[in-house]
């Protein structure tokens, strides 16, 4: 059997699944020799399809923003990357045939970045074809399907607009689908939701959206270090201001307590910084409402309204994403 | 009648595009550059917060990211009447320094690089340096198992690909080592930027982030290593790549194109924003009819042709004066992306346009010294030299900034313009990686009642205008030598020279909201 892991040692190896697993929230989950073991025992790198929709290559970028496992041992050790149009060698008619044999040969994971247009199907055309199409064709014999970014999730920003995108889920019925929202997706999440599928050959669990509750479990608000401010109505009001500079960001349009995704506690970018430690709002990114039924984005709004209101009722408590 | 090609999709460039080319005797006649997506942000704000503005249109593209919050910001600040503070601004500044440096590498090694080197030359590499071995080896390994996906399918080699073995499998190495680099250039724009893609922390009036000296000190040192990697490793492979096998494309000028280059000018050297690292300005004809002057650069001289894009037919009109409703059954029309024009005529906006613009020495002697004509290795040069440029003024600004943080009344942020004006109009222009970027606003009630964006693509992108006059992409493909058309690797090599966007080119406007909008632009 032919080993994708060959040229690397023992060591080197299992070093690299351990911090994987650690960088990737895994580790509570596997241990190094199972992923390690899943990856060896595979006969050829998992081979797969990236398409891009309505996108703007984000969640692309996202995926090359890991530091470990770096982005080198990515595109070319860990998986075969068969088709993405911002990676691949290929173009045009040679690069829709290396999507159709992948097909042909099945078994790959298939990840959708981008809504798809519901308005007409001239929107989005991909080698003179309905993207729409290509994603159905596309989604036949995948193994996994990932909708990355909130606009594949949920439609996110393209729902608004009058081309009417639509998530992945609205152009397959019936398909399990992994959604991992987030604008753009976050790279831990994708990374470790592959490495689970490859360990496990299955989906990690999910909520009722399709979001893996490993990384969606918990509502940003929960573990937000400016909780406590939250809590005394501390709420920033000037950005110049050293004293308030930990403050809660309500008052500035935050949405953490409606949002369910990890960023508090894993951060962004290799655990450098996050939106809310930047002095930024949280503004929902991993929510189905999100863009419009967010906005005013920086302002008090029905959302930073409706969560004043559930915490004048005592209902903000710690809780649990099921 | 010569042979018609088309490439769809082109690969390996941001959003979704098609170029079509007709080759009579081994040279490309005729080409035709077609934006294949849409997605119509503008509507979507109609109505919106102002302050959206940024947040939303940071999302026309994510690898340019925060680009066009950039130039949302500067709309707004303008709409507003924000003063942004001295801090604000040399945050600002730094992390779209961040985002340069990220943009440039990625473009030149991941992008770009795999249309000039033979890669498979690797396997004839007899050196003995170790790290080189460890390449070889890898790629060896992969054509072994019969894998070497994402590298291959590829247009087949020709006598401009670079095939010495030695230098190709430095390329690949650094091709693999600029895959670290650039996330550590996200990494060090995160100190400040909250996240990228699409930083967080840039909003109208100035920057939310209130940094400390330690992050400066962290910045500082990751841009240490950034910049070793530039001037040690970026720019001599592009120095070898342009005087090796690429050099009678370099003299020939190939993608040249109308040679006529416009830029805003962009990035504050000092406080009272009077010295900028980019001056704006606008050359016509560098080929010398109308001369080589640089002229300022007027705004109100930007109009916008529909002619040949699916949009309701319409005179050329000024971002603002126009209406553009979109029709996808005009039968002539192949683009979703609009032509923009200046006083009529077809622009190249991004580096190139930047250096010429701005008279930079180095680019200015490749062509005067080395016989270098504008054109698509140009591009790559002038890409790598502004590169260097952008680090030394990143020195700068972590200087002001650390001298600035100690000062009592320190201030990133105009708070006292943060709330959106009952009226208000602004534009707000900058130059991002890939050129001229214009942003423009107007606000009724508090809410957005225009928005409407020119971006770098759709200047080089164009289809033909309303006078037939062919787009700086498709000018640029004329003379192109096909040999063969089933191998059309230069076609892709000069479109790619200029980092295509198409994700940000395309913009439209409901139809439902067909109101004709005057709007002037000071």
């Amino acid at each position: 059997m032919v080993k994708s892991f060959e040229r690397l040692s023992r060591r080197d190896f299992l070093k690299f699944c351990g911090g994987a697993a650690a960088a990737l929230g895994l580790s509570e989950l596997f241990t190094a020799e199972m992923i390690a073991e899943a990856l060896e025992s595979a006969a050829k790198k998992p081979p797969l399809i990236w398409l891009e929709g309505q996108d703007c290559a984000g969640c692309t970028i996202s995926l090359i923003s890991v530091e470990n496992p770096g982005p080198a041992s990515l595109i070319l050790d860990k998986i075969s990357i068969r088709y993405h149009e911002t990676i691949m060698a290929a173009s045009g008619h040679m690069a829709e045939k290396v999507r159709e044999e992948t097909i042909k040969e099945g078994g790959y994971v298939l990840v959708v970045e981008g809504a798809i247009p519901s308005a007409d199907d001239r929107f989005c055309m991909v080698g003179g074809r309905p993207f729409r199409e290509i994603a159905i064709e596309t989604a036949k014999n995948a193994a996994a399907i990932i909708g990355v970014g909130a606009c594949s999730a949920f439609g996110g920003i393209p729902r608004g607009t009058p081309t009417k995108g639509v998530p992945l889920s609205k152009v397959l019925p019936g398909k399990a689908i992994i959604n991992l929202p987030t604008c753009p997706v976050h790279m831990d999440h994708l990374m470790g939701t592959i490495v689970y599928f490859l360990v496990t050959h299955k989906a990690p669990r999910l909520d009722k959206l399709g979001r893996p509750l490993m990384y969606f479990g918990m509502s940003v608000h929960d573990n937000c270090r400016r909780r406590g401010h939250f809590d005394e109505e501390e709420f920033l009001t000037d950005w110049n201001d050293p004293k308030q500079r930990d403050w809660c960001l309500l008052e500035k349009g935050c949405k953490g307590p409606e949002a369910y995704a990890d960023c508090s506690i894993r951060r962004w970018n290799n655990g450098i910084n996050f939106c809310i430690d930047a002095g930024a709002p949280c503004q929902g990114c991993s929510e189905p409402g999100f863009y419009d039924e967010y906005s005013p984005l920086y302002a008090m709004g029905p959302v930073t309204d409706r969560i004043l209101a559930k915490k004048a009722a005592g209902l903000i408590p710690r809780k649990e994403n099921t | 009648m010569g042979k018609r090609i088309t490439i769809d999709p082109i690969t390996r460039i941001e959003g979704h595009l098609k170029i079509e080319v007709e080759v009579e005797n081994g040279k490309v006649k005729d080409a035709w550059s077609s934006g294949t997506m849409a997605r119509g942000f503008e509507a979507l704000l109609l109505g919106k917060d102002p302050r959206d503005a940024s947040y939303v249109t940071s999302r026309f593209c994510g690898v340019c990211f925060s680009v066009h919050q950039m130039a949302s910001v500067r709309a707004l600040d303008a709409a507003f009447g924000a003063q942004v503070p001295w801090g604000g601004t040399l945050l600002r500044n730094l992390v779209m320094g961040a985002e340069y440096i990220y943009d440039h590498l990625v473009h030149f090694y991941h992008l770009s690089a795999l249309d000039y080197i033979d890669i498979m030359a690797i396997a004839n590499y007899t050196g003995k340096d170790p790290e080189l071995i460890k390449v070889k080896e890898k790629i060896v390994g992969l054509v072994q198992r019969g894998d070497t996906f994402p590298l291959t399918p590829r247009y087949k080699p020709d006598e401009f690909s670079v095939k010495d073995p030695d230098v190709v499998i430095s390329a690949v190495k650094h091709y693999l080592d600029a895959l670290k680099m650039q996330v550590k250039a996200k990494n060090m724009g995160v100190i400040f930027g909250g996240r990228a893609p699409h930083y967080q922390s840039i909003v109208v009036g100035g920057f939310t982030q209130y940094p400390d000296i330690n992050q400066v000190a962290r910045f500082r040192s990751m841009l240490d290593e950034l910049a070793a990697f530039v001037n040690e490793v970026y720019i001599s492979d592009v120095v070898a790549f342009g005087t090796g096998p690429l050099l009678p494309l370099a003299k020939a000028g190939i993608g040249g194109g109308h040679r006529n280059y416009l830029s805003y000018g962009s990035f504050e050297m000092d406080k009272a924003g009077k010295k900028l690292l980019f001056k704006p300005g606008v050359i016509v004809g560098l080929n010398g009819t109308k001369g080589k002057r640089v002229e300022p650069f007027k705004p109100e001289k930007i109009t916008e042709s529909v002619r040949y894009s699916w949009y309701k037919e319409d005179t050329p009109k000024h971002p603002y004066e126009g209406a553009q409703v979109f029709n996808l059954e005009r039968s002539d029309a192949y683009s979703f992306v609009k032509a923009p024009r200046y006083e009529k005529i077809p622009m190249e906006v991004g580096p190139l346009a930047r250096a010429l613009v701005d008279q930079d020495p180095t680019v200015l002697g490749l062509i005067r010294d080395q016989g270098v004509k504008p054109g698509a290795v140009a591009r790559h040069a002038a890409r790598a030299i502004e590169t260097k440029k952008i680090i030394d003024a990143m020195y700068h600004w972590c200087d002001e900034l650390t001298a600035a943080i100690t000062k009592p009344g320190f201030k990133i942020h105009d708070t006292a313009h943060w709330e959106p004006p009952a009226q208000g109009e602004g534009a707000g222009f900058f130059e991002p990686p890939r050129g001229a970027l214009g942003h423009w606003i107007r606000i009724k009630d508090h809410k957005i009642a225009n928005y409407q964006a020119v971006v770098p693509s759709t200047w080089n992108a164009s289809p033909r205008d309303e006078r037939g006059v062919r787009g700086q992409y498709e000018e640029s493909l004329i003379g192109v030598p096909v040999p063969d058309p089933e191998n059309p690797i230069n076609v892709v090599r000069v479109i790619r020279s200029f980092d295509p966007c198409l994700a940000c080119a395309i913009h439209l406007i409901d139809p439902k909201t067909n109101e004709i909008r005057k709007f002037m632009v000071e």
